[in-house]
């Protein structure tokens, strides 16, 4: 019984974890790019960002390099497309702060590290997987994860995030 | 010229941003993937020997092809022949081979090659494939923010032949040369951004020395320059260019730099 039951979960993890890239659908992302201080190489990321057909606006505060995405709804998104178009412009993440609705991260692909549930209809996380922190933070948090197995794997089709709101 | 050298450093060193988009010498950064630069690079240099002035200009195409890797190609124009004509091409590729990055600062190499041809008189020691000599250049090159301040290093090595079809390389000249380049660059204006619109001004100040493998003949030359980005898509440079040292035949060493340059990004939909 005991088996039967472990593969059932097992069934359930996979099946939930195939459905949720497409069901996880973010409205807003907040990237802060690192290593850039002029506004053509700004402008640079800010065109890649807005070279996405998904884009509706795309907010910039030069002076600490962040841009503020509002993405159409029904998008089908996955972060990574975020960290791609900042290292096509030659640069990379520092923070990536996405918006979705609260079922979406429950659906899987996600993984909670630090023990907060939001009560909120729509949820605000940080993504601290490697190339989506800075590498001093990355190193940081790699020693704090000892124990989170996957941390450590970099795999591509996990993201483990911290609830911010 | 000490005075503008100390001043430079002085307005350099002064406070928060840098830039590298270097005037005369490269960073190891590159272009963005799928971004087109055009630029045009204009030069005037007084002759040395001779009286009057040269005129350069070298229209050229930057893409980048991936985060990593840039290619470009220039065309050398000039009146050394008292009509404007076009005495030769290049064909560059960089590579970023190393990128790490912080906030507040990043470190990145990169090499590079690039392949010349010319068919201009070979008239001076100095080698100079862009522009003067046919052959190729390889190196390394090496960009570094500190407190905001970005620094830049290259080294290379620079090999020239005959320009086909007239001109044989002298047989008493070193042939190949080892070539080293200085630049540190800051952000003068804004101050504090408010939009993409703003004019953005930076003071430039880049070395760039060679010496010939074979006799140990060497220049070293100062380009102080400014640069004005204008809506974060367009840059205008106006360099001078100084010989501070010499112990070789150089026909021209110093001129003026005025280079236009107009960025289209996400050109390949």
């Amino acid at each position: 019984m005991k088996k039967i039951n472990n593969i059932c979960v097992l069934l359930v993890s996979i099946v939930l974890l195939a459905g949720i890239k497409s069901n996880a659908q973010i409205s807003k992302a907040e990237i802060r790019a690192t290593g850039l201080t002029c506004s053509m190489c700004s402008n640079a990321i800010n065109k890649q960002l807005k070279s996405l057909p998904e884009v509706i606006s795309v907010e910039t505060d030069l002076n600490t390099n962040t841009f503020s995405v509002t993405l159409k709804e029904g998008n089908t998104l996955n972060p990574k497309i975020f960290k791609d178009k900042v290292e096509k412009a030659g640069f990379f993440i520092g923070s990536l702060v996405l918006t979705t609705k609260s079922e979406a991260i429950k659906q899987g692909g996600y993984l909670v590290v630090n023990n907060v549930s939001s009560t909120n209809p729509e949820v605000q996380f940080q993504i601290l997987d490697k190339s989506y922190v800075t590498e001093k933070e990355f190193k940081k948090l790699s020693k704090s994860f000892k124990n989170v197995e996957t941390y450590a794997l970099n795999s591509e089709d996990d993201f483990h995030i911290k609830i911010i709101n | 010229m000490r005075k503008v050298v100390i001043l430079f450093f002085a307005l350099v060193f002064q406070k928060n941003y840098s830039q590298e988009l270097f005037v005369v010498t490269d960073p190891a950064s590159n272009i963005p993937a799928n971004t087109l630069s055009a630029r045009v690079m204009q030069s005037v240099f007084k002759e040395q020997v001779e009286t009057g002035y040269n005129y350069h200009a070298m229209p050229e195409i930057s893409y980048g092809i991936s985060k990593n890797l840039m290619v470009r190609s220039t065309v050398f124009l000039s009146t050394r022949s008292n009509n404007i004509i076009a005495e030769g091409a290049s064909f560059y590729a960089k590579y970023r081979v190393f990128s790490t990055d912080d906030v507040n600062s990043h470190f990145r190499v990169a090499t590079f090659g690039r392949y010349s041809f010319n068919k201009a008189d070979i008239h001076q020691d100095e080698i100079e494939i862009m522009g003067h000599n046919t052959g190729f250049e390889t190196g390394i090159i090496a960009t570094q923010l500190i407190k905001k301040v970005a620094v830049s290093s290259s080294v290379s090595f620079e090999k020239v032949f005959d320009n086909k079809p007239d001109y044989v390389f002298p047989s008493n000249q070193g042939n190949n040369a080892t070539n080293y380049t200085f630049s540190i660059g800051k952000l003068m204006y804004p101050k504090k951004y408010t939009s993409y619109k703003q004019t953005n001004i930076n003071l430039m100040l880049e070395f760039l020395g060679q010496t010939i493998n074979l006799n140990g003949k060497s220049y070293l030359d100062v380009v102080p320059s400014v640069q004005f980005i204008i809506n974060s898509q367009a840059r205008i440079d106006i360099g001078y260019r100084q010989e501070l040292y010499n112990s070789m035949a150089r026909s021209a060493p110093n001129g003026v730099y005025f280079n236009l340059e107009y960025n289209f990004f996400n050109v390949i939909k």
